[in-house]
């Protein structure tokens, strides 16, 4: 926050300047390899023309003698941006995000608050047990959800002993029960951002506004609150963005009549092997994706300025 | 009579450790007031009490007659100026200046007059919608001052607030709080570990050590007779002999001091008894070094020249050293390491302190 700028004392050395550009460079390749040049085949792959065999898909060039023929098919994208299946897709995927996104935000909130106010051992320990549930597989712990949601599960059994219901809830196969889902799994994304901003926070300035006349709560919403934001933000961007293309919980915990995102460019890729249209919808997805992050990221950065 | 700000047997331990203990105090109206001693010695969390932010274990805060010992720090009247500044990295100056002003829920075109006024005064006027991060360390040291004048507090309380400046900054600014405190005519505390700072701005210090204060008085009364031992050294430099047998002639005290290797003369005063042990101490800008006459006997060790000064370090022939100070009026020194000196200074320059 408050560091005094230092202009840098002499320009470093020859190598040390090729050693951090190395040390740059190599990440930097390994996301050059691992995820651009995937994104640049499926770029390809949507704007080619679906076809029998092995690939199934028609390759965007032909050499024709001696002319090279580029066909760039956007036919792919007309169709996903027009057809209501998918726009209805994406809108499924946005809300439940978001909906999913938000009750995160106000369970991980308080329990963020509650670990950073625990004494520094304590600390430790209770951020611990937020990891813990990741040294298992996901797919098992959605698993043991099912067992928990089913209509002869552990939920109803509970709730039917304790008379609370006289016949068992539907929960497992509906929306509810992706909620659920999502909202387990992701949770750690939420908590560890904000955790980490709160427990970094400076207290002084929490007894600065208390002296100014605050009490507790209002310190909390004058001067906690705003300066946890960059931390709130990492959270929802963590968990928002996988959320939106989630497939395996929506798949297992939701019912056929919940149709996201994921799943509707799994069943394009593997039942109708219709790959460029899939790969179409997936780029549009990322579109919609990044270009909202990309513009509060400038506006972020220009606010910190 | 009622004094403006009162202290009252007051003590804060934490489990077994006693930071304060049992403190009484009474701090006028318009006083600039330190407390003043090294780290740990108890000051800050005396402040802190001040300010609302620890309970007392016991005795009581009464300002201007009213108990406040139990008033939580957003009911005080007071006001803080942190040694971090403490200032709210994602407001501008301005709102900064005006959180204190928006919680008391005053009108706005109130809060922007207050507001103009506090900043004409510390000229942050041209600073009002810059972030703190793009301050400088004096300019964001004026914002955490003008955030806790604007709220008009009967006392502010000032926790090391000038420890992040650079040398040239803290002096010009300590003179710019005394200028401020005087205008405004309010009371200020501050609390410090810099006896020159201690010293410079305050109307009485307050010298603590362990929790518990050893002497209260204005700068010249603590230097000039300091009580102990302990705050004739803490203020300034000193040279401190235990004394011996000591013999009464009408106004004087004749000592024998085996540390110092000979007679001492002081004046006679009836505050420190003769039968306790005893110290006799003087200030190294009192005592005269010359290569003929008499008085203590030693030996030149080393010569330091700041400037203004010359420090000259004696190895008396007792063993013991005593430091000596002369004023740089030009021209060289006459006296050179090695020189044999007699060492001297008028009977009231030695003062009598007990442990």
């Amino acid at each position: 926050m408050s560091s005094v700028a230092i202009a840098p004392a002499a320009t470093p050395s020859a190598t040390t300047n090729w050693g951090k550009r190395l040390l740059i460079a190599i990440p930097y390749a390994w996301l050059l390899v691992l995820f651009l040049a995937p994104f640049a085949l499926v770029a390809g792959i949507s704007l080619s023309t679906v076809r029998l065999g092995m690939p199934p898909f028609e390759p965007l060039t032909a050499w024709d003698g001696s002319i090279l023929n580029l066909r760039l098919n956007f036919e792919n994208f007309l169709y996903v941006l027009t057809d209501d299946t998918y726009l209805l897709a994406y809108l499924t995927s946005l809300k439940i995000a978001a909906i999913s996104t938000a009750a995160m935000l106000f369970i991980a909130y308080p329990l963020a608050y509650g670990i950073a106010s625990c004494s520094p051992s304590s600390r430790s320990l209770l951020v611990f047990l937020v990891i813990v549930p990741f040294w298992s597989s996901m797919l098992i712990r959605v698993y043991s959800w099912m067992s928990i949601l089913r209509n002869d599960g552990l939920l109803n059994a509970l709730l039917l002993k304790i008379g609370l219901i006289s016949e068992p809830l539907r929960i497992l196969n509906t929306e509810t029960a992706i909620y659920i889902g999502i909202v387990y799994t992701y949770l750690p994304f939420m908590v560890l951002p904000i955790y980490s901003t709160l427990s970094s926070a400076d207290k002084t300035l929490i007894e600065a506004a208390r002296d100014l006349g605050c009490s507790r709560i209002s310190a909390f919403w004058r001067v906690t609150f705003p300066l946890s934001l960059p931390g709130v933000a990492a959270g929802c961007a963590l968990v928002f963005i996988p959320v939106v293309g989630e497939f395996v919980i929506p798949d297992l915990l939701g019912g056929a009549d919940t149709q996201m995102i994921g799943r509707a460019i799994w069943l394009e890729f593997f039942n109708n092997r219709d790959w460029p249209t899939a790969a179409a919808v997936t780029i549009v997805l990322l579109a919609l994706l990044v270009v909202p992050i990309v513009y509060f990221q400038s506006r972020q950065a220009r606010a910190q300025g | 009579m009622q004094s403006y700000i009162s202290i009252e047997n007051l003590a804060k331990s934490y489990g077994v450790v006693t930071a304060v203990n049992n403190i009484n105090l009474s701090i006028e109206k318009g006083e600039f007031f330190s407390l003043l001693g090294p780290s740990g010695c108890g000051k800050s969390t005396l402040l802190r009490m001040i300010a609302g932010f620890e309970t007392p274990t016991s005795g009581a805060i009464r300002l201007e007659g009213a108990d406040v010992t139990d008033v939580p720090a957003h009911k005080r009247p007071t006001n803080m100026m942190f040694q971090s500044y403490a200032l709210f990295p994602h407001l501008t100056v301005g709102k900064n200046i005006a959180f204190g002003l928006q919680q008391d829920g005053l009108d706005k075109s109130e809060i922007r007059k207050r507001i103009d006024e506090v900043a004409e005064k510390l000229q942050l006027s041209a600073l009002l919608d810059r972030k703190p991060a793009q301050l400088s360390g004096g300019q964001r040291q004026r914002v955490a001052l003008a955030r806790a004048l604007v709220k008009r507090p009967k006392v502010l309380l000032l926790d090391e607030p000038l420890g992040a400046l650079d040398k040239n900054l803290r002096t010009e600014t300590q003179l710019e709080l005394v200028r401020l405190q005087r205008e405004l005519g309010l009371t200020f505390i501050i609390v410090t570990h810099d006896q020159h700072e201690a010293m410079t701005v305050s109307t009485r210090i307050a010298i603590m050590k362990q929790g518990q204060v050893l002497q209260v008085g204005s700068p010249s009364e603590v230097y000039e007779t300091p009580r102990s031992r302990y705050v004739a050294k803490f203020l300034g430099e000193t040279n401190v002999f235990a004394g011996g047998r000591a013999e009464r002639s009408g106004e004087e005290l004749r000592i024998e001091s085996d540390e110092a290797g000979g007679g001492l003369r002081a004046g006679f005063t009836d505050r420190v008894a003769l039968d306790q042990p005893f110290w006799v101490s003087v200030r190294p800008e009192r005592v005269e070094l010359s290569t003929s006459g008499s008085g203590l006997e030693g030996t030149v060790e080393q010569l330091t020249y700041t400037g203004v000064e010359r420090h000259y370090r004696v190895r008396l022939n007792s063993g013991a050293t005593l430091d000596a100070r002369r004023v740089n009026l030009g021209g060289e020194s006459d006296l050179r390491v090695g020189d044999r000196v007699f060492a001297s200074w008028p009977p009231q320059a030695s003062r009598l302190l007990a442990e």
